[in-house]
């Protein structure tokens, strides 16, 4: 390994990580555009019978919501250097978010019991496809989550890694938006 | 060469060994090589099955293998490699990761693990691509479009086994990738471009990438949804697209799915993707065009401003695909005005191109033949454009050789002749030796006149009302015997231009060993990439020290300098 020298333009005072996130939502958005406009257009043909909203989804929209919260106290810890609320704060926000994830597999139980399976009804189709899509892209952010709570718990006195925790940060509450969308989407449909 | 003062300092890892040199690099240089090598042996095959295709319609029954299915086979494959696996990948992932660090003045790309990996995982949906041809009913035959309900049901090739699963698995792992290697060319763009290097200061070719990775990221999620529906309708028997279809007198387990939806799916990618493909190519025409005709390009602004105006519209002129789906006259309008909007931009550049060449030093080397070639080609496919834009002309044309004759045109041979022109002239880059110039002269005029040869009959045979896709003429009492010798004529210079291109592959290999030494800037070129302290780049392309920008790409004749161009890096007070 070499020491090299850096001095680089950047855009609006943004770090790399910020850029590569940012469009990476962006990219996510257009995805759930696309999924969104596709049910709507859907929708209007005549077999399009609604599911009922499993209840379970309330209690995951809550679980979602702590997670975002933990995380956003996370995210305060980094900038006060606080490692101890950095580490509590990743803690409740990995546990709801896979606490949310769990709770949307028996969901589709819920669902799935009473008869609503994923061929029967195009809004069945739908509905699984867009939970089971949203719950990946969380999935994909617990991943992330290990990665950088790992590396916390390991050399917490060396590297509290604010941009780390700030960008998944941003990501979680991200996912709670496209959530909240998702599902007002699924409820006034 | 000037350095700039007062860096932070940053570490850079030199490989350590040849797997991680050479295989798992993560070096932007050694991907990009990787990208152009796996998307040009990938290319050769899609040339492979066109030249099946030709022989089918030039000499009908000669070759008893190719049967009504395999045809279809070879129409589809043919189309999905040349545009997705072949074009988007060179120009985004070979031409993307050489460059971009490289004219911007950076060490590597932002991420390059996350580079790395977009490679291999573009790699694995290659060999997905390619698994399709040895699974029993073999690949897809639904046509590139790969429309529902045909495309996944029993009759068509590959419709009832592995082969559409494996084509619309293979598309998606492809997503996958573009997004790793996009997002990393959009922040390696806007994050690591050397000091001076402002955006209005970057090569346009750089302007072009990143404005089509925009497009790719913005438009290959319609594709992604589109395709992960179909796997739905496909495997799961779920009606997304398919409506209710009866077979035999059967009633299918399908029903209330609309295709068009799918339509509106794929093209809202599939029009997007035209320009993901062409904006790299108008980059390359813009850097060359101004080096080897040593005159600053014209209009540098407006050519930016014409390639955002482009990049935005290129989005609302999608249904332009769909005029005999059924839809409605009005949408039909607006999709016609847009489409012929979008030719305002696209006729700056051209304009602006043809200004560089007024009154220029012009240097007739190979990249510039092919920069001439491209103006022209890319002149006559958009001018058909016109044609197929409007509904009223659409519409009888539609589904006839005149339209694979347009598009063979604009987004096969114009992008073709783009990329070899880029090739001849960044190969000395790459190597640091020259391309043989005879070998490519001769290369050259085959496949700029062979093209010609072959496409331009196409306008004429669809004039006829030919439609294109069907495997035989033999049945068909309104096309005359003149259709079926122009179409030997075409298989027969298809036939010379295909041997043609190993010319092109002989001298790359030849050239590496035998090739005239290049120096580090032979074509005298203002951009970063030819100012590096070792030719080829080293890793980490700079050695100590990053370079400074001073002035913009196209310094060519400045008046005053000896030199008839100026690099980037070359401050006024050391201009002799």
């Amino acid at each position: 390994m070499t020491n090299i020298t850096n001095n680089e333009e950047r855009f609006m005072g943004l770090t790399h990580g910020q850029v590569f996130v940012y469009t990476l939502m962006t990219v996510i958005s257009i995805l759930f555009l696309f999924i969104t406009n596709a049910y709507l257009f859907r929708m209007n043909f005549e077999d399009w019978n609604p599911v009922p909203i499993p209840s379970m989804l309330w209690v995951n929209t809550g679980s979602l919501v702590l997670a975002s919260v933990g995380m956003a106290w996370a995210k305060s810890g980094a900038k006060r250097s606080s490692v101890q609320t950095i580490k509590v704060g990743l803690i409740i926000g990995g546990l709801f978010a896979v606490t949310f994830v769990t709770g949307q597999t028996l969901a589709w139980q819920e669902l799935t019991s009473s008869g609503y399976f994923l061929t029967i009804n195009p809004a069945n189709t739908f509905f699984y496809l867009i939970t089971a899509l949203h719950a990946m892209h969380v999935i994909g952010g617990v991943a992330a989550w290990f990665y950088v709570t790992l590396k916390t718990f390991k050399r917490d006195q060396l590297i509290l890694q604010p941009e780390s925790i700030g960008l998944l940060g941003s990501y979680w509450h991200y996912m709670l938006l496209v959530w909240v969308l998702l599902f007002m989407l699924l409820l006034t449909t | 060469m000037e350095q700039g003062a007062n860096y932070e300092g940053q570490p850079i890892h030199e490989p350590t060994g040849w797997w991680s040199r050479y295989v798992f690099s993560q070096d932007h240089k050694i991907i990009a090589l990787q990208y152009i090598s796996v998307a040009l042996a990938i290319g050769l095959t899609g040339m492979f099955l066109s030249l099946m295709m030709r022989m089918q319609l030039g000499f009908p029954g000669l070759f008893e293998s190719i049967d009504a299915g395999s045809y279809y086979q070879d129409v589809t494959m043919h189309g999905m490699i040349m545009v997705i696996y072949l074009l988007t990948a060179l120009f985004l992932g070979g031409f993307g990761n050489y460059l971009i660090p490289l004219m911007l003045g950076s060490r590597d790309m932002a991420f390059p693990f996350v580079n790395m990996l977009s490679f291999w995982v573009y790699f694995l949906s290659v060999i997905i691509l390619v698994s399709s041809f040895f699974v029993e009913s073999g690949p897809t035959g639904a046509g590139w479009t790969l429309y529902p309900p045909q495309s996944i049901l029993e009759g068509t090739p590959g419709g009832d086994g592995a082969g559409i699963i494996l084509m619309l698995a293979s598309l998606a792992v492809f997503i996958i990738a573009f997004t790793m290697g996009g997002l990393n060319y959009i922040t390696t763009v806007l994050q690591s471009r050397a000091k001076g290097m402002t955006l209005m200061r970057m090569p346009l070719i750089i302007w072009c990438i990143f404005l089509a990775t925009f497009l790719g990221l913005l438009a290959f999620p319609a594709l992604l949804v589109g395709a992960i529906m179909l796997i739905f309708d496909r495997v799961l028997e779920t009606s997304f697209f398919m409506p209710e279809i009866f077979k035999g007198g059967e009633v299918l387990d399908y029903g209330g799915g609309s295709p068009v939806l799918f339509q509106h799916l794929f093209w809202f990618f599939g029009h997007p993707e035209v320009y993901i493909i062409a904006l790299p190519a108008f980059g390359i025409i813009s850097e060359l065009i101004s080096c080897h005709a040593r005159k600053n390009i014209f209009g540098y602004n407006m050519m930016v401003w014409a390639l955002i105006a482009i990049a935005g519209i290129a989005f609302i002129v999608w249904a332009h695909h769909m005029y005999v789906a059924g839809m409605n006259p009005y949408l039909g309008f607006f999709f016609a005005t847009t489409t012929l909007i979008i030719a305002i931009p696209t006729a700056i550049k051209v304009y602006n191109w043809v200004i560089t060449l007024w009154d220029a030093n012009i240097k007739m080397t190979v990249p510039m033949l092919y920069c001439l070639a491209f103006l022209i080609t890319f002149l006559i496919g958009g001018l058909t454009g016109l044609f197929l834009g409007n509904v009223a002309v659409d519409v009888p044309l539609s589904d006839t050789y005149f339209v694979v004759g347009h598009f063979h045109m604009v987004m096969a041979v114009s992008p073709v002749l783009a990329l070899y022109g880029g090739l001849y002239h960044w190969y000395p880059s790459v190597t640091g030796r020259m391309l043989d110039d005879t070998l490519g002269q001769i290369h050259f005029w085959i496949t700029f006149v062979g093209t010609y040869l072959i496409y331009f009959p196409m306008h004429y045979i669809g004039f006829l009302g030919v439609p294109r896709r069907y495997y035989s003429n033999d049945q068909y009492d309104f096309i005359p015997q003149s259709v079926n010798d122009l179409n030997q004529f075409i298989t027969i210079c298809a036939l010379i231009v295909g041997a043609a291109q190993f010319i092109l592959l002989y001298n790359f290999v030849v050239s590496l060993y035998k090739g005239k030494e290049a120096g580090p800037n032979p074509w005298g070129a203002c951009t970063l990439e030819w100012q590096a302290l070792e030719s080829p780049p080293g890793h980490g392309n700079w050695g100590e020290k990053l370079p400074v920008v001073y002035r913009w790409p196209y310094d060519y004749g400045l008046p005053g300098a000896t030199a008839d161009f100026v690099p980037q890096n070359v401050p006024d007070e050391q201009i002799t």
